[in-house]
């Protein structure tokens, strides 16, 4: 080795040998000027890295004509920019306008359904193929992909939710300029190209993930039913009719409004020299202008005022979904939430594993999760399958006596202490991996308002008593705050 | 370990320099600093037992990783019992062991957050645990009397025992379930892989047949372990003598001679109605196993049919004609039985019979002409390029040095893998094709609602239609 390196070599051994670092020593935060935030940690377990940006908008900013734009839109923003994708962009994009034009016609003369021409819709719906197939010969398919790709990048994806939309990517250390080459491209010259064949594409996503499955269709049926006016009740993906509805100026339109840097929080983790890439997301992603702050959301769900109930009738086993309004991340009570989570459920010491899978044989397994976001006020949902001869009403009771003994018994002190060990478990796993860190670290960012949720969570989680659960259990379990989903299987009874 | 942290430093440094240039690159001609990339090596220890042991020592998270291979496997199981061999993968550690019983087990493990599990699948059974540091050797404890002195509780059988029949009962919920199981039933038939845990099956295993095969299989001469984390090396290894013993007497079990698949093809075409907007499609056959040298033309091959985002099915099916959300191809490469080839999508009801001709029609054009050089040169890219995504983690490293072993693999499978992949060309890109991919003589497995297909079934073939009550528990 050369002298050259050896001060640095230094630097990394004397760091490893620091033993166990905590996350909260890791962590370099940088912002840009323009509002860019940069989560930054260096791990050189191997010479890769994983990179997130996570955009601060998601299906809850939509407004009610735009259900489903921003996970259309996520789709619509691996198609290139102005430079790529494209063999000639100035040729191909009098193409795009005409297409805009034409699909927009076609959708008004759908939109008047059976008054609509019939004549005039076959010759729109002609022209519409033509000029796609016209725009196709400009098209490099999925370039930004193969460009990765051939570079060593895995797991390039994006995913959008309720609360926000990610763009990740992991890629060997030495090629971390290509993101910041590609991503500032994208967050500035991305063009919505092949936009009404990837709404089909969309629309064969919705029907895999929820009109074909029934335990997915109760879960939308019972989301949708829980929030009346707060957008957390409509699906990240929209409702088909939502999806046929929306076009490539609305996606345009949404993009310019959210997809600034200011809005955007980016973690990078792994074999990085964090001054390195301070320096290099300051030269791609600097030079971009702020865009506007984020509208908040203004609609709220009003309390609700008595039980709930949604059946659905499929060619599918019963199974059933209980679901308890509860206030959104941060709320005291939220940590109290996770406390009663982790006392009923997804562990074999879990209350209802004990008494509802092993000792009664009611259910076959019980899952419980909070849904269907975190920045707003959303749920605590319990979901079962009963297990035959038993019944969803069986199971449904003893779900509920499980929830009013939290209101009557105090939780034993051995069972805190398990979850704080539990966490201080996951505490050292989560930072076990590039792109499970990176995620936690702009889910909380974005959410939280902080990545220092994380490094605050046990100490939270250690000031929650035995008295708190009851509190919590007595205010928010009542029959007046509660959701339930069932499916009856077809053929069968409503039991 | 070290020679890999000294390689990183090239990168940081000439990642440094190159970012005083102030331009921003192009993405479609950047070039990149070298980054030289050592295959991380795992240490191989041998117990006093004859056990093998891969250890690799790493301090980032104070955290243990461990474990078990076991030469085990359903293919072991009797058909009349099928289903003997994932319940008593489950019950190793469901069941109690060691004279403690199940709930102590659960509560003890995770009131030290520890968890021990275990699984037995198709060819090798594990258990695994992972633990905090500071509570490795009780963990150890209970692994090595879960992996050999579980106790088998009556009540715990029970208990499995329903909640499979309960699954059985539900196994027709999901149409993509379905279409997988249906595939491999069809592709397997004749061979203990494509046998199925039914109702009766299941009733018939008793604890004294889980009882029996634990004992057979799960003996320390017949299986390897994996350790990572932040373990000291000599206390560890004393540990782990004194947990498994001394030599073994008996020398090395014999396993029973389980011979390949039958190398049949032909075309099978099989439906099962459900009534959903959506079609399920599965189509396969029979691959190859990992001792075939044209494994490395396979592997490009099915990245460029199936395996990526810009592969052929994929952009035509889903990019070009929206067609699907899903749509992909895969090799499994069989490590110790002929492995399979399976093509999959989901696509509208109106669309079924044309999403089915167009994915065969993009097959047989793969064997029909030479793929081109941007297609080559795109897969070989990526492969060799993303090769070091296989070592990511200790964890990850060590199970995969195991696992080699486990199935027999060159020495050299590693060292020599990105080598092999470079030196495919397009001649045998189509070969491998010609060979392995036929197309015409799938299993096609279509779950849906035939009245609203775009064309009848029959336009393929002839359609034997399942009837999804037949395996349902009353």
């Amino acid at each position: 080795m050369k002298p050259l390196w050896l001060t640095a070599l230094c630097i990394v051994i004397f760091s490893g040998a620091l033993h166990a670092a905590t996350l909260e020593e890791k962590v370099v935060e940088h912002t840009l000027k323009n509002g860019m935030k940069l989560l930054l940690v260096e791990r050189h377990t191997s010479p890769t890295v994983s990179a997130w940006i996570r955009f601060r908008v998601g299906s809850v900013d939509e407004r009610s004509d735009e259900r489903g734009i921003a996970h259309l839109l996520e789709h619509m923003l691996f198609k290139g920019t102005t430079t790529l994708g494209t063999r000639d962009y100035a040729a191909e994009k009098p193409l795009l306008e005409k297409i805009e034009a034409t699909a927009l016609e076609l959708m008004s003369e759908k939109a008047k359904r059976e008054k609509g021409d019939k004549v005039k819709l076959s010759e729109l719906e002609k022209r519409l193929a033509s000029l796609e197939a016209d725009a196709s010969k400009y098209v490099i398919k999925d370039e930004f992909f193969e460009i990765y790709s051939k570079n060593g990048g895995t797991g390039y994806n994006a995913f959008t939710s309720r609360d926000g939309t990610t763009y990740l990517i992991s890629l060997p250390s030495n090629k971390l300029e290509l993101w910041a080459a590609i991503e500032s491209d994208r967050l500035q010259n991305a063009v919505l190209r092949e936009f009404y064949t990837e709404r089909s594409v969309v629309m064969e996503e919705r029907r895999r993930s929820y009109e074909a499955d029934p335990e997915s269709k109760l879960w939308e049926t019972l989301v949708a039913s829980s929030f009346l006016t707060h957008p957390y009740g409509q699906p990240t993906i929209g409702w088909m009719s939502d999806i046929e509805n929306l076009t490539r100026t609305k996606a345009e339109q949404f993009f310019r409004s959210y997809y600034a840097p200011n809005n955007a929080i980016v973690a990078i983790v792994g074999d990085i020299d964090t001054k390195a890439v301070i320096a290099m997301a300051d030269r791609y992603f600097g030079g971009i202008k702020p865009g506007k702050a984020l509208p908040p959301v203004s609609a709220e769900e009003p309390k609700q005022a008595g039980e709930r109930r949604i059946e659905l009738i499929a060619d599918a086993e019963p199974t059933v979904i209980m679901g308890f309004h509860k206030p959104a991340i941060l709320a005291e009570d939220d940590y109290v939430f996770d406390v009663i989570t982790m006392i009923l459920g997804n562990s074999r010491t879990s209350r209802f594993y004990k008494e509802l899978v092993i000792k009664k044989q009611i259910a076959t397994d019980v899952g419980v999760f909070d849904a269907p976001g975190s920045r707003f006020p959303n749920l605590l949902v319990f979901s079962a399958n009963p297990r035959t001869p038993h019944t969803v009403s069986e199971l449904e009771s003893a779900i509920l006596a499980e929830l009013e003994r939290l209101k009557v018994e105090p939780v034993a002190e051995r069972d805190l202490q398990r979850i704080l060990n539990k966490l201080e478990y996951e505490e050292a796993r989560r930072m076990g991996t590039n792109g499970g860190l990176a995620r936690n670290l702009t889910e909380y960012e974005a959410v939280a308002g902080s990545w220092r949720y994380m490094t605050d969570y046990r100490r939270k989680v250690e000031k929650v008593t035995a008295a708190d659960i009851q509190r919590v259990a007595r205010e928010y379990f009542t029959r007046e705050n509660r959701v339930v989903g069932f499916i009856t299987k077809k053929g069968g009874d409503s039991k | 370990m070290k020679t890999f942290v000294i390689a990183l430093i090239t990168v940081f440094s000439i990642l440094t320099c190159s970012s005083v240039e102030a331009a921003q690159a192009n993405p479609r001609t950047m070039k990149f600093p070298v980054l030289s990339f050592q295959i991380p090596a795992a240490e191989r220890v041998v117990l006093e037992c004859g056990m093998p042991v891969y250890l690799l020592r790493d301090t980032e998270l104070p955290i243990i990783n461990m474990t078990a291979m076991v030469r085990v496997g359903s293919v072991y199981e009797p058909a009349a019992k099928a289903g003997l061999a994932s319940m008593t993968g489950a019950l190793l550690r469901f069941g109690g062991a060691g004279g403690m019983a199940s709930e102590k087990m659960d509560d003890e493990l995770e009131f030290m957050a520890s968890a021990v599990e275990s699984s037995i699948g198709g060819d090798m059974g594990t258990v695994s645990l992972t633990t905090l540091k500071k509570n490795f050797s009780r963990t150890l404890q209970i692994f090595s009397d879960v992996l050999l002195h579980p106790d088998f509780d009556q009540k715990r059988i029970d208990i499995t025992r329903r909640q499979i029949i309960e699954g059985l009962r539900r196994q027709n919920d999901d149409p993509k379930e379905i279409a997988g199981r249906e595939l491999g039933k069809a592709i397997y038939a004749g061979h203990p892989l494509g046998s199925e845990a039914t109702f009766d099956t299941v009733s018939r295993v008793v604890r004294r047949d889980m009882v029996e095969f634990h004992g057979r299989y799960f003996r320390p001469e017949n299986m390897i372990l994996a350790i990572s984390g932040d373990f000291e090396r000599a206390p560890l290894i004393r540990e782990l003598n004194e947990v498994f013993g001394g030599p073994v007497e008996n020398g090395a079990v014999v396993l029973p001679e389980i011979p390949q698949p039958p190398q049949q093809f032909k075309q099978e075409l099989i439906f099962a109605k459900k009534e959903v907007t959506q079609t399920v499609i599965r189509m396969g056959h029979l691959g190859l196993t990992k001792d075939n040298p044209d494994i490395y033309a396979v592997r490009i091959l099915d990245y460029i049919l199936g395996g990526s985002f810009t592969s052929r099915l994929t952009m035509e099916v889903r990019t070009n004609q929206g067609l699907a959300y899903n749509v992909a191809s895969h090799f499994d490469i069989g490590r110790r039985f002929t492995g399979t080839f399976v093509a999959e999508t989901e696509t509208k009801t109106e669309s079924t019979v044309k999403a089915i001709q167009l994915m065969q029609e993009i097959m047989r054009g793969m064997t029909k002409e030479m793929v081109s050089d941007q297609e080559l040169n795109a897969a070989r890219d990526y492969m060799i390029n993303s090769f070091m995504f296989g070592f990511t983690s200790p964890a990850s490293i060590v199970t995969q040095r195991a696992r080699l072993e486990y199935y027999g693999y060159p020495a050299d499978f590693l060292e020599t893998y990105r080598e092999r992949i470079a030196g495919v060309k397009k001649e045998d890109v189509l070969a491998a094709a010609k060979k392995y991919l036929k197309p015409d003589l799938f299993k096609l497995v279509v779950v849906g609602d035939a009245a609203k297909f775009d064309k009848p079934l029959s336009t393929l073939g002839s359609v034997r239609e399942l009837d999804l009550t037949l395996n349902i528990p009353r």
